[in-house]
């Protein structure tokens, strides 16, 4: 018996000896990427496959958007895309599941290309995990001009006394765990990681004054929530600002015309202190799955996928806000309405590295009891419900 | 039902045993080596058959299969590991154990344990066999009579043999792996191949039944809420299915077949079609509040799917609409099976329209539709259409974890696989959920007349 696998062996030694004395290696790449993306991922592969030709490249690419990256990547790792793009988001579930390459070709070159923030959120523990891709994964104000004044839109209150002489709703999706932080973020809670476990603080003394504030908010006959579809539908007729981001700006400008218009998101008064509401600065990364077989030539990939080149044509083709700082200066970038707004909130955002995992459907569920005026319990109850949910026991 | 397994197992080792005691030399060396016995009697590729089972079995036992069984035990202690390598510049990945192949091949080790065991007492059973009839004086059927044998007398053993291979490899090895989750750990913290899980024993059940008060509230709300709509669900689709066909069927009342085609037609739209629109309908800021509002009925919008309470209403109404058409169906088509001559001796007797309906009608469709019942409300249990694209589980609460006021114990489960990756807790949930559909199953099942009266139907 032990010939056999002996000679069996040694069949495998051959085959792999003579797999080796190839001239040219051959690397097959799975790159995973949005619908709307397909199109413009295979040309800039085949400018990849153009440009190194000292290997014989076979690149696939499959169709899986961004926010379902890690759920399809942990339902089969081994069966998952070599480079493949995700929100900032899930980073840290996808480097706890052992599942991106630490990034260590290059680094000093991607770390100055990229501006600060998109760096920050590739990085977990000190180490850098991924490539930034862009930098619009945000949200401001849209606003109708022919409704609010530029100065209108400075302050919250103001904007919801005038709408409601002018019968016209403000717009924004309260029972949503990523918008709905914006208030809090403002007030001045946080979001932490203590010990290696992210923990809120919503349920402190800010925090309770911050809920009051989203429960009359709610319940203020100005506000209007809904989802994309609606806001879409709507803004012009009945809606006269809402917020939202990036990825509804050609629909909005095309609705709005001559009166569309963004900025930064408005203050609030908490109290009687009047408050900037804060917001998520999100960014898409790319990330080279861990088990990938050939990790040099992903990187590569992964890199040039994300450099000023891509990331331009990526504005161009997709309307993708850039990550990349030569990139996101260029002029045609700056002139963009949307992109402009954005770039005025960041200096208000935080990054969602310290978001934990659990903290989106309590969020969701103290949203709607807000919109739907469920005030069964006292908001001191649903903030305490929400943080003991997320924080965990 | 015990005992009945127990005597079988005891019957089997007593063959087993009896081989031992009663066989010849041949016999009992088959017992070490497998097709001796027929070897030495004339059955030379069958023995060989068995002989090279047993070698394949043997090898694979020792190249793999013992790492498979003592890996199940623990199911993984190295974990992944990264190393610098100066001259590529990049970290190297070792892979380390991976918990869920490790238990997946455990497992299937298992299953081929047993089924080698199987066929080494039916070589057993076979060399026995073929003594018994050399000494009776009739020769052992030969290659080729052992395949006519097969393709006639055993015909049925033939062409079943692959579709329960299927079933055992495709079916049961999976439930059985999906089943063993439930004692781990294997959750979003515990992730393959980056991170191992390990076994836990019974610590999932305690935290879904009393441990954890967030899960527990959850299970013993969600489990009372589908408990309501499959009850609410059955019957009233039923009760109306059968009220609408009735109306229909009376006599005098015409275009019969227009009717029963103009609620047919609902069945021509798709259902997911039908309820991803009324739920599109029905949100907050959907066509019906729009028009609502309009008309000025609401101020604002009226919560039909986002009140946990309304939302559980609405649910159970707009259930009525995609299911009404199809009792009225299977009602209608029993309604009118039901012997004339029946109602027209009731009539004589004096019995009027609501004695004829509990007397006959009712007692004559229960006893038909009993079963169909049964499988509809085991159904509803489970029906994660409705739910699902209805009301997505929503409205949110935060007194549950990772589930909504609608939310039925399937659809949770399809949460905590798909959003949270625990997929320990949802096993366990998928453990409760197929108890309680067995439960009730068994319990109505046997209470029905149409089980105890099988042999009455005319």
């Amino acid at each position: 018996m032990k010939k056999i696998i002996l000679l069996l062996s040694a069949l495998l030694l051959v085959a792999s000896l003579s797999a080796c004395t190839k001239k040219k290696t051959e690397v097959t790449l799975k790159v995973w990427g949005s619908q709307e993306d397909q199109v413009m991922l295979q040309e800039m592969v085949d400018a990849f496959i153009a440009a190194n030709t000292d290997k014989i490249y076979t690149i696939t690419l499959g169709v899986v958007g961004e926010p379902d990256a890690k759920t399809k990547y942990l339902e089969d790792p081994e069966a998952a895309a070599d480079v493949f793009s995700f929100p900032n988001d899930q980073i840290s579930g996808l480097v706890d599941a052992g599942a991106l390459y630490e990034v260590t070709l290059n680094k000093a070159a991607i770390i100055a290309a990229n501006v600060a923030g998109s760096i920050d959120v590739s990085t977990v523990g000190g180490k850098l995990y991924a490539y930034p891709v862009t930098a619009d994964n945000g949200y401001f104000l849209y606003y109708d001009k022919s409704v609010f004044s530029a100065d209108d839109v400075k302050s919250l209150d103001t904007m919801l006394t005038k709408a409601a002489t002018a019968n016209k709703k403000v717009f924004m999706d309260v029972s949503n765990g990523w918008y709905i932080a914006s208030f809090f973020i403002g007030a001045g809670n946080t979001f932490k990681t203590v010990d290696g476990k992210k923990v809120i603080d919503f349920n402190n003394a800010t925090g309770l004054k911050v809920g009051e504030f989203i429960k009359s908010f709610t319940a203020n006959s100005a506000f209007v929530t809904g989802d994309d579809a609606y806001l879409k539908g709507n803004i012009g007729t009945t809606i006269a600002a809402g917020v939202s981001g990036t990825w509804n700006a050609s629909d909005i400008s095309t609705v709005l015309g001559a009166n569309y218009a963004a900025t930064k998101l408005p203050s609030y008064m908490l109290g009687t202190t009047s408050t900037q509401m804060g917001s998520f600065a999100g960014y898409k990364l790319m990330g080279v799955n861990a088990l990938t077989k050939f990790p040099e030539e992903a990187m590569a990939l992964a890199e040039f996928l994300t450099n000023e080149a891509n990331q331009i044509k990526r504005f161009e083709t997709r309307k993708l806000g850039p990550s990349n700082i030569k990139a996101a200066t260029s002029t045609t970038v700056v002139a963009d309405v949307a992109l402009a707004a954005l770039a005025a909130q960041a200096a208000f955002a935080i990054s969602q590295n310290s978001v934990p995992d659990s903290y989106w459907g309590p969020g969701e569920a103290f949203g709607l009891a807000m919109e739907t005026k469920d005030y069964s319990k006292t908001i001191q109850e649903m903030l305490d419900a929400w943080v003991l949910q997320a924080n965990g026991s | 039902m015990v005992k009945k397994a127990l005597t079988s197992i005891h019957d089997l080792f007593n063959k087993y045993i009896m081989c031992f005691i009663k066989g010849d030399l041949s016999t009992r060396l088959s017992g070490l080596i497998m097709g001796f016995g027929m070897f030495t009697r004339g059955q030379i590729i069958k023995g060989l058959a068995y002989l090279f089972f047993q070698i394949t079995f043997i090898l694979f036992m020792i190249i793999r299969g013992l790492d498979y069984i003592i890996g199940l035990q623990t199911l993984g202690t190295v974990g992944q590991t990264r190393i610098f390598d100066e001259v590529r510049g990049i970290y190297v990945v070792y892979p380390g154990d991976n918990s869920m192949l490790m238990l997946l091949f455990g497992v299937a080790t298992i299953f081929v344990v047993i089924s080698f065991f199987l066929v080494y007492l039916s070589n057993l059973k076979t060399c026995y066999a073929n003594q018994v009839s050399i000494n009776n004086g009739i020769r052992p059927r030969n290659f080729r009579q052992e395949i006519d044998f097969y393709l006639n007398e055993k015909y049925h053993v033939t062409i079943l043999t692959i579709p329960v291979i299927g079933t055992f490899m495709f079916t049961i090895l999976p439930l059985i792996f999906m089943i063993l989750i439930a004692f781990t750990n294997f959750d979003k913290n515990h992730q393959p191949p980056g991170n191992l899980f390990t076994w836990v024993g019974f610590n999932n059940f305690k935290d879904a039944l009393w441990n954890d008060p967030l899960k527990s509230t959850t299970f013993f709300g969600l489990l009372i809420w589908t408990l309501v709509w499959a009850v609410l669900a059955t019957a009233l689709n039923y009760i109306l299915g059968m009220i609408l066909a009735l109306m229909i069927n009376k006599k005098g009342i015409k275009l019969k077949k227009f009717w029963r085609t103009i609620f047919v037609i609902t069945i021509a739209v798709p259902q997911f079609v039908s309820l991803l629109l009324m739920s599109q309908l029905l949100a907050d800021q959907g066509t019906l509040n729009v028009i609502l509002r309009q008309l000025g009925f609401v101020k604002d919008f009226f919560p039909f799917l986002s009140n946990g309470d309304v939302a559980k209403f609405t649910v159970i109404i707009v259930n009525l609409w995609v299911g009404v058409p199809y009792s009225m169906l299977i009602t209608s088509g029993i309604l009118m099976n039901i012997p004339v001559d029946l109602y027209e001796s009731a009539k004589i007797d004096g019995a009027n329209a609501r004695v004829q309906f509990m007397k006959i009608t009712l007692p004559y469709m229960l006893f038909v539709t009993g079963p169909y019942l049964i499988t509809q409300f085991i159904g509803n249990i489970n029906n994660f259409n409705v739910i699902y694209l209805l009301t997505g589980g929503g409205p949110l609460t935060l007194n549950y974890y990772q589930a909504g006021k609608t939310d039925l114990l399937v659809t949770w489960l399809y949460k905590l696989t798909v959003n949270e990756q625990n997929y320990s807790l949802a096993s366990t949930i998928g453990i409760f959920i197929f108890l309680l559909s067995a439960f009730f199953s068994l319990l109505v099942y046997n209470k029905t007349s149409s089980a105890k009266k099988e042999d009455e139907f005319q």
